[in-house]
C-alpha cells in the first residue's frame, strides 16, 4: 500500500484531486465574499439614501414632517426592516423605531446589535450615523439579521456541495488516471509481448495524433527497426554458419591430409593451402564485422572530405594490373570531384569489393564511372557478365544473400552487403541495375 | 649488440609464440602479462621496441601507452589489437604508438614492422636531402624521377616508381603486402586477392627481367625484400 502511494499513479490522483479541491474551495470562498460584499454595499447605499432624504426634511420642514416621513419609511421599506432614529442635540429622541440612542454607536457605518421598539430581543443591524448641522444626530439603517442568515445558508449549501463534491473529485481523478493508465498499459503490454518474443506486436493507435498516439507511433517505428535488426541478425547467423562451414570443412580436410603427407614439399603445400583457407575465413569475419560496425553507424566521426573521382582513379589503378592479368579491359570515366565527406577506407573497400565482384562474375570488361545527380554523388561499377535478374536484386543485397546457382562465388553476398552497409553509413544507397548486358551497381552518397 | 624487446601480452599462447619467434631472430625478449608489470618494465627505458597488446587485465594497453609516453619514453611501440577497425588504429596512433597491427597477424608481419621501427629509431627518418637511392646496380634519382639498372634506363609508371621507391627506402628489409598498401597507396583496407602481388610482379619484370642478379625477392609467408643477396 505504501508502495502504491509512492507511485506516479497515486501522485497523479492526488494532484488531480488536490486541484479539484482547491478549485471548489476557491469558488465557494469567492461566492461568499461576493455575496457578503454585495449585501453590505446594498445596505450601506440604502442607509445613505435614507439619510440624504430624511436629514434635509428635518432641517428644513421641521420635526412633524420628519416624524411622518420616518414612520412612512419604516412602514414601506422596500422589503427591508428599516431602522431610523433621530435625537436632538440633547440626546432626546425625536422620532424613530429604536429604543433610545445606542451608546456604542459611532459616526459612520457600523454593524451592531440593537433593540427595536416593542422587541424583546436584540437584532443585528447595519447603521449609518450622521451629525446634522444643528447638533442633532440621525441614525438610519436596516436589520441585517436576514442577510446573515442567507449567507449562512449559502455557506451550508456550498459546504454540503463540497462534501458531495469530494467523492466526485476523487472519482474524476481516478477516471483520468484510468484513461491514461489504459493507454500506457497498452504500450506496456505490447512491449512485454515483444520482449517475450512476439516481435511483430505493435502498439494500437487511435489515430488522434495526440501525444500518446505520437509516442505509440515512435515506439512502433522502434519496434519495426528492432524486428528488422533481429531478422537480419538471424540471416547473418544462419548465413555465417552456412558460409563458414565449407571453408572450415576444406581447412579440416587439408589439415588431415597434411597429417598423412610424408614428403616435405607436399606437407608444405598442404599447410600453405590451409593457411590460405584460414586467411579467407578471417577475411570473411573481418568483412562481417565491418558490416556490423557500419550498420551501427560507427565511423561517422571519421568522415573526411575527399575527391571521389580522384579516389576512384586511385583504386582503379590499384586493381588495374589484376584486371589486365585476368584479360579484362577497364574503362574509368571520372572527372574531378565531386568532393564528398566520406569514410575513405570504407568507401575504398566498397569500391574494391565492387571491382572484385565484377572481375569474378563479369566478362571481358569493367566500366567505372562517377557523377552527381539530385544532390547525390554516385559511382557506377558495371560488368558485362550475366547480370542479376530484377526479381533477385533485393536478395543479392542482403547480407549473405547469395544467388545460386549463377553466383556461387565465395562470400559474394558479403562483399555486396558491405557496400550496402557503407552506403547506409553515409546516408546513401546502393542500387543494382542493368548494364545491358551485365550488372551495374550504383553506390550513391549525399553531396555535402 | 642484442636488441631488447618488451612484449606486453596477457594471452600466454600468443605470447609464447611471439617470444619464441623473436628469440629465434636473435632478439632478447622480456614478457609481461599485464599492464602494470608492462609499464614497470617499460619505464626502465632500456628496450629497443615495445610490443603492446591493447586489451590487458589490470591496466588497459592504451593507458599503458599513455603512461609510457607521459614518462617521456620514446621507445617505438607497436600495438596489437583484436579491434581492427580504422577508428581504433587511428586512436592507437594518435595516442602515441608507432604502428598498429590487427590480430590475428602473421608473425612475419610483426617482425617486418618491428625491424622497420627499430631501424627508423636508430638511423632516424630518411633524410630529405637524399636524392639518389641505390641498391646493388639499381639506381633511382628522386629528382629527375629516372631509374637505371646497370646503367640502363628503365621505363616505370608513376605508381611503379613509388612502389620501387618504398622498396628501396626499405632495402634489405622484409616488407609485407599490408605495409606496401599503406606506404604506397595509403590505404588500410584489405583489397583481397593478390592485388599487391600483381603490382610487384610487374615491377619485378621491369627490374629483374633480364638481369643476372635478382633484386626483388619473395619472402615466403611474409612479403618481399629488395636486395642483392639471397
Amino acid at each position: 500500500m505504501i508502495k502504491f502511494w509512492r507511485s506516479s499513479t497515486a501522485r497523479f490522483i492526488t494532484l488531480v484531486f488536490g486541484i479539484e479541491l482547491i478549485l471548489a474551495a476557491g469558488m465557494t470562498l469567492t461566492l461568499r465574499v461576493l455575496t457578503r460584499g454585495e449585501l453590505e454595499r446594498d445596505a450601506k447605499s440604502y442607509a445613505a439614501r435614507l439619510t440624504q432624504e430624511l436629514g434635509p426634511v428635518y432641517l428644513k420642514q421641521g420635526k412633524e414632517d420628519f416624524q411622518k416621513l420616518a414612520a412612512l419609511r419604516v412602514l414601506f421599506s422596500e422589503g427591508r426592516a428599516t431602522v431610523i432614529l433621530m435625537v436632538d442635540p440633547k440626546g432626546k429622541p425625536v422620532a424613530g423605531n429604536l429604543q433610545g440612542w445606542p451608546p456604542s454607536a459611532k459616526l459612520g457605518w457600523s454593524e451592531i446589535e440593537l433593540y427595536r421598539n416593542g422587541s424583546g430581543t436584540p437584532e443585528q443591524m447595519g447603521i449609518l450615523v450622521t451629525n446634522l448641522p444643528d447638533g442633532s444626530r440621525l441614525l438610519t439603517g436596516q436589520i441585517i439579521e436576514n442577510d446573515r442568515r442567507l449567507s449562512r445558508i449559502v455557506d451550508r449549501a456550498t459546504g454540503t456541495a463540497l462534501i458531495f463534491g469530494l467523492p466526485l473529485a476523487l472519482f474524476a481523478a481516478f477516471a483520468a488516471v484510468r484513461i491514461i493508465n489504459a493507454r500506457v498499459n497498452d504500450i506496456g503490454e505490447t512491449a512485454k509481448a515483444v520482449s517475450a518474443g512476439q516481435l511483430s506486436q505493435r502498439v494500437w493507435l487511435d489515430g488522434s495524433g495526440d501525444t500518446f498516439d505520437r509516442l505509440a507511433a515512435t515506439l512502433n517505428a522502434m519496434l519495426e527497426r528492432i524486428e528488422a535488426l533481429i531478422s537480419e541478425l538471424r540471416i547473418v547467423t544462419d548465413g555465417l554458419a552456412h558460409d563458414l562451414r565449407s571453408p572450415l570443412t576444406r581447412l579440416k580436410v587439408r589439415l588431415e591430409r597434411a597429417q598423412v603427407e610424408d614428403d616435405e614439399e607436399s606437407l608444405r603445400t598442404a599447410i600453405t593451402l590451409a593457411g590460405e583457407e584460414t586467411d579467407r575465413l578471417l577475411g570473411m569475419l573481418t568483412t562481417a564485422l565491418q558490416i556490423s560496425r557500419a550498420e551501427a553507424g560507427i565511423g561517422r566521426d571519421h568522415f573526411i572530405a575527399a575527391d571521389l573521382g580522384e579516389m576512384i582513379r586511385d583504386i582503379a589503378e590499384l586493381y588495374e594490373p589484376l584486371v589486365e592479368d585476368k584479360g579484362f579491359a577497364m574503362e574509368v570515366a571520372t572527372g574531378t570531384g565531386p568532393i564528398v565527406a566520406m569514410h575513405r577506407e570504407l568507401i575504398g573497400q566498397a569500391i574494391g569489393n565492387l571491382i572484385d565482384n565484377a572481375l569474378k562474375y563479369g566478362a571481358d570488361s569493367i566500366r567505372i564511372a562517377t557523377g552527381e545527380s539530385d544532390g547525390m554523388a554516385w559511382v557506377d561499377v558495371s560488368d558485362r557478365g550475366p547480370g542479376i535478374p530484377e526479381d533477385q536484386r533485393a536478395e543479392a543485397l542482403r547480407r549473405f544473400g547469395r544467388l545460386d546457382p549463377s553466383r556461387t562465388g565465395f562470400g559474394a553476398g558479403l562483399g555486396l552487403s558491405l557496400v550496402g552497409a557503407v552506403a547506409r553509413l553515409h546516408g546513401g544507397t546502393i542500387e543494382l541495375g542493368d548494364a545491358a548486358p551485365g550488372l551495374r551497381v550504383r553506390l550513391s552518397i549525399p553531396l555535402t | 649488440m642484442t636488441q631488447k624487446i618488451l612484449l606486453v601480452e596477457d594471452d600466454n599462447t600468443t605470447a609464447d609464440f611471439i617470444v619464441k619467434g623473436l628469440s629465434e631472430q636473435g632478439f632478447a625478449v622480456d614478457h609481461a602479462n599485464n599492464g602494470r608489470d608492462g609499464l614497470f618494465h617499460a619505464t626502465d627505458g632500456t628496450y629497443d621496441a615495445i610490443v603492446l597488446d591493447r586489451m590487458l587485465p589490470g591496466m588497459d594497453g592504451m593507458a599503458v601507452l599513455g603512461a609510457i609516453r607521459a614518462a617521456g619514453i620514446t621507445t617505438p611501440v607497436i600495438i596489437l589489437s583484436a579491434l581492427g577497425a580504422v577508428e581504433d588504429r587511428v586512436a592507437g596512433l594518435t595516442a602515441g604508438s608507432d604502428d598498429y597491427l590487427t590480430k590475428p597477424f602473421a608473425f612475419a608481419e610483426l617482425l617486418a614492422r618491428l625491424k622497420l621501427l627499430m631501424r627508423r629509431a636508430t638511423t632516424g627518418p630518411v633524410s630529405a636531402v637524399e636524392t639518389v637511392l641505390t641498391c646493388h646496380d639499381l639506381e633511382m634519382d628522386l629528382l629527375s624521377r629516372k631509374v637505371k639498372r646497370a646503367g640502363r634506363a628503365l621505363d616505370l609508371q608513376p605508381r611503379e616508381f613509388r612502389l620501387l621507391e618504398y622498396l628501396m627506402r626499405h632495402k634489405e628489409q622484409v616488407v609485407t603486402r599490408t605495409m606496401l598498401l599503406e606506404g604506397v597507396w595509403d590505404y588500410h583496407f584489405d583489397p583481397g586477392t593478390n592485388v599487391i602481388d600483381v603490382h610487384v610482379s610487374r615491377l619485378r619484370k621491369k627490374i629483374d627481367g633480364d638481369a643476372d642478379t635478382t633484386l626483388i625477392h619473395t619472402v615466403r609467408g611474409a612479403g618481399y625484400r629488395l636486395g642483392a643477396g639471397e
